[in-house]
């Protein structure tokens, strides 16, 4: 049972877990630390706000917050929010003290930019927190003011129970709704956790089968008596790419078909909590057209390819059933990191060592298409769809020459043990 | 006497340095059962896959029919039908489809695929059972199918790496009289290998002894005994590899 191939399997195993740990770890704590920022534009230029933010500063037994104060041009958040290269704001408007004293509920403003559906990137503890302390400070001036010096009247009151409103914006890419970001998150929280379990699943699906198909081959020596026959090499690997090409256009087309069910019947599941969801995601840019179908599907159907191009090698290198089901072990791993990954982090926003190195993994460009398309990362998108394509020609080109030469026989894994027929007797 | 195959100091290395086998020369005449003999890991399989062109030779050439391994790959393989060590078939096919299957690789055209898939249901004698699926099969089942789909074509040469391995006395025997019987009925020639010294010498003309990586002696068995004063083929290949 313990063959040295299985120990280094499983050593394999563990320790790109513990990369995978290290890297998910550093990158939440990233999320983390960014979440917890707060930015705030004050167009309200008054005495009463000054002492707002000092409180926000430096709550009265809590913590000091570290605050970040930016000026805001013109009212176009999209281009605001771009330029300032800032992931969410607080506005205090104009006219916020002047309101507070004629004892009218005031408003601010919180304008949030979404640059993926991951849950954690869109996390802003910060923000939260600091809209919860402006309505105590200015529940608390107003209390030291007005209910110290006698009688409420009714307005005095309802403005009481709740004297700041937040009126929230979301901007994704060029296009800016009425709509918090929360909702968007929950609105997209379904597909959001099923995409990426279809990738997954569609990758090792069709790995196990070229896999297990080669090596079935190779074992009975069915590929032995097919290559000895008149019939050229090139012609039956032809054949074996086409056979395996079909079955990821199929599915590729399958995926696609999923995603669409899948967007629409969560648009149908959360709609009732807000009226009009469809039309605030579509005007955000957040469903995807045919065009953007399209765009997502090539990538899957590029990357299918890639896994069977892998796996037709890993094929190759079978010496017997057993141990080939450890051989889908690298596209696992491939699949897995980008897999957990995206669905926590914003991978855009790692450090750029680890945002390089996940890059580097092709199936990470895969399990971003989505948010590439959506989000308007063209270029992330392309780049990503090229260097995939390289990578195809590559693996491709090594599966011929793999196929095509003698190397089908003669090659083996470095570690694992050889065993050799003489034992046998 | 013709030559249908002609092997002329033919040698590999998997690793550099290292021969698997070295200089390996013999022919095998029209109408002959010629057959490698010699223990496991004695070079048997890679000097045949060298012949059947899957494997490339590092040194030495090997004529098919008049045709190179070296420059002529593709006439070899129109020449040549290959029964791999421990071979198997599509399990999931039945055993007739199978026959259909490579008959329409061998055969240049449809009326010469039905007269191979004819011809292949009269040797494997495996009557209704060939509508089964091969999976289904026992390990002599399968190897008379196999048998029976490399002979169908009646190719020049047909090589069978270990034919009788891994089947029970009663299969073995099977097999062995299906060879001969084929040979002398139709006039093929064939390469065997086999590590069973004993049985082989029933079944082959001709013997090439082959131990690491080097083809000792060839001859004919009877031949062969009498030169080494053996009882029998093993004897033979004892003292052979003690001369050494
Ligand atoms: N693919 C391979 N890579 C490296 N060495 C090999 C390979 N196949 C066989 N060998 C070695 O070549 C020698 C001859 O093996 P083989 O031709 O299989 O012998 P036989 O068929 O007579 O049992 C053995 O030492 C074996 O270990
Ligand atoms: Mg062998």
């Amino acid at each position: 049972m313990l063959s040295p191939s299985t120990i280094a399997t499983m050593i394999i195993t563990v320790m790109v877990m513990i990369m995978a740990g290290n890297a998910m770890s550093g990158a939440v704590d990233e999320a983390e630390e960014e979440s917890s920022a707060i930015t705030i534009c004050n167009q309200d230029d008054t005495e009463f706000t000054k002492q707002v933010l000092k409180f926000l500063e430096t709550p009265a037994g809590g913590e000091k917050n570290d605050v970040k104060y930016v000026t805001l041009d013109s009212d176009d958040y999209t281009k605001e929010l771009k330029d300032k290269d800032i992931k969410n704001v607080v506005i205090i408007p104009a006219g916020f003290s002047e309101k507070i004293s004629n004892s009218e509920q005031a408003t601010i403003k919180y304008v949030a930019r979404m640059t993926s559906l991951s849950t954690m990137s869109n996390v802003s503890t910060g923000s939260t927190n600091a809209m919860n302390l402006i309505n105590a400070a200015v529940k608390s001036a107003f209390y030291s003011s007005k209910v110290q010096s006698g009688a409420l009247a009714d307005k005095e009151v309802a403005m009481l129970e709740s004297p700041v409103k937040v009126e929230e914006t979301t901007v994704v890419a060029d296009n800016s709704q009425s709509i918090s970001p929360s909702l968007i998150i929950a609105a997209t929280q379904m597909s959001n956790m099923f995409l990426p379990i279809m990738v997954f699943v569609l990758v090792l699906y069709s790995s196990q089968m070229i896999l297990n198909a080669v090596a079935t081959e190779k074992i009975d020596k069915t590929l032995e008596t097919l290559l000895s026959a008149p019939v050229s090499r090139l012609s039956v690997l032809t054949a074996k790419m086409l056979a395996a090409g079909i079955v990821a256009g199929i599915n590729a087309i399958v995926y696609m078909f999923g995603m669409n069910r899948m967007t629409s019947s969560v648009s149908n599941l959360t709609s009732s909590s807000v009226d009009n969801l469809d039309e605030v995601l579509k005007n955000l840019g957040l469903t995807l057209s045919v065009g953007d179908y399209v765009l997502v599907g090539v990538q899957m159907f590029l990357t299918i390819l890639i896994t069977l191009s892998i796996s037709l090698v890993l094929g190759a290198l079978a010496k017997d059933m057993k141990s080939t089901q450890s051989y889908i072990l690298p596209v696992m791993v491939m699949a897995m990191i980008p897999y957990m990954l995206s669905m926590f982090v914003d991978i855009t926003t790692l450090t750029p060592a680890l945002k390089y190195a996940v890059y580097a993994i092709p199936f990470t460009h895969t399990f971003m298409a989505t948010q590439n398309v959506m989000f308007g990362n063209t270029t992330l998108y392309w780049a990503g769809l090229a260097y995939q394509l390289v990578l195809l020609i590559l693996c491709m080109g090594f599966a011929v020459r793999v196929f095509t030469s003698d190397k089908i026989f003669t090659m083996t894994l470095s570690f694992g043990k050889k065993k050799h027929k003489s034992a046998e007797e | 006497m013709e030559k249908v195959l002609e092997v002329k100091g033919l040698s590999k290395q998997y690793k550099k340095g290292v021969y698997a086998s070295q200089g390996v020369t013999f022919h095998v005449n029209k109408g002959e059962i010629f057959a490698l003999i010699g223990p496991n890991g004695a070079g048997k399989t890679t000097t045949i896959r060298m012949i059947a062109t899957l494997l490339k030779a590092t040194e030495g050439d090997a004529v098919v029919a008049g045709h190179s391994i070296l420059t002529e790959p593709d006439k070899v393989r129109e020449n040549i039908t290959y029964l791999p060590d421990e071979a198997g078939a599509y399990k999931n096919m039945k055993g007739i489809d199978y026959l259909k299957f490579m008959a329409g690789i061998y055969a240049k055209d449809a009326k010469s695929a039905a007269e191979y898939v004819e011809r292949a249901k009269e040797i494997c004698g495996l009557g209704d059972r060939l509508n089964d699926k091969i999976g289904g099969y026992s390990r002599g089942m399968a190897r008379k199918l196999l048998i029976a789909r490399a002979i169908m074509p009646q190719p020049a040469l047909a090589i069978f790496d270990e034919p009788t391995s891994g089947l029970d006395i009663i299969n073995a025997l099977d097999v062995r009289r299906m060879i001969k019987d084929l040979a002398a009925k139709t006039g093929m020639s064939f390469l065997l290998s086999s590590h069973n010294m004993l049985e082989i010498e029933y079944v082959s003309d001709r013997v090439g002894i082959i131990a690491k990586g080097h083809v000792l002696e060839v001859g004919e068995p009877k031949e062969l005994i009498e030169k080494y004063e053996a009882r029998n083929l093993e004897e033979v290949f004892e003292r052979v590899v003690k001369q050494q």
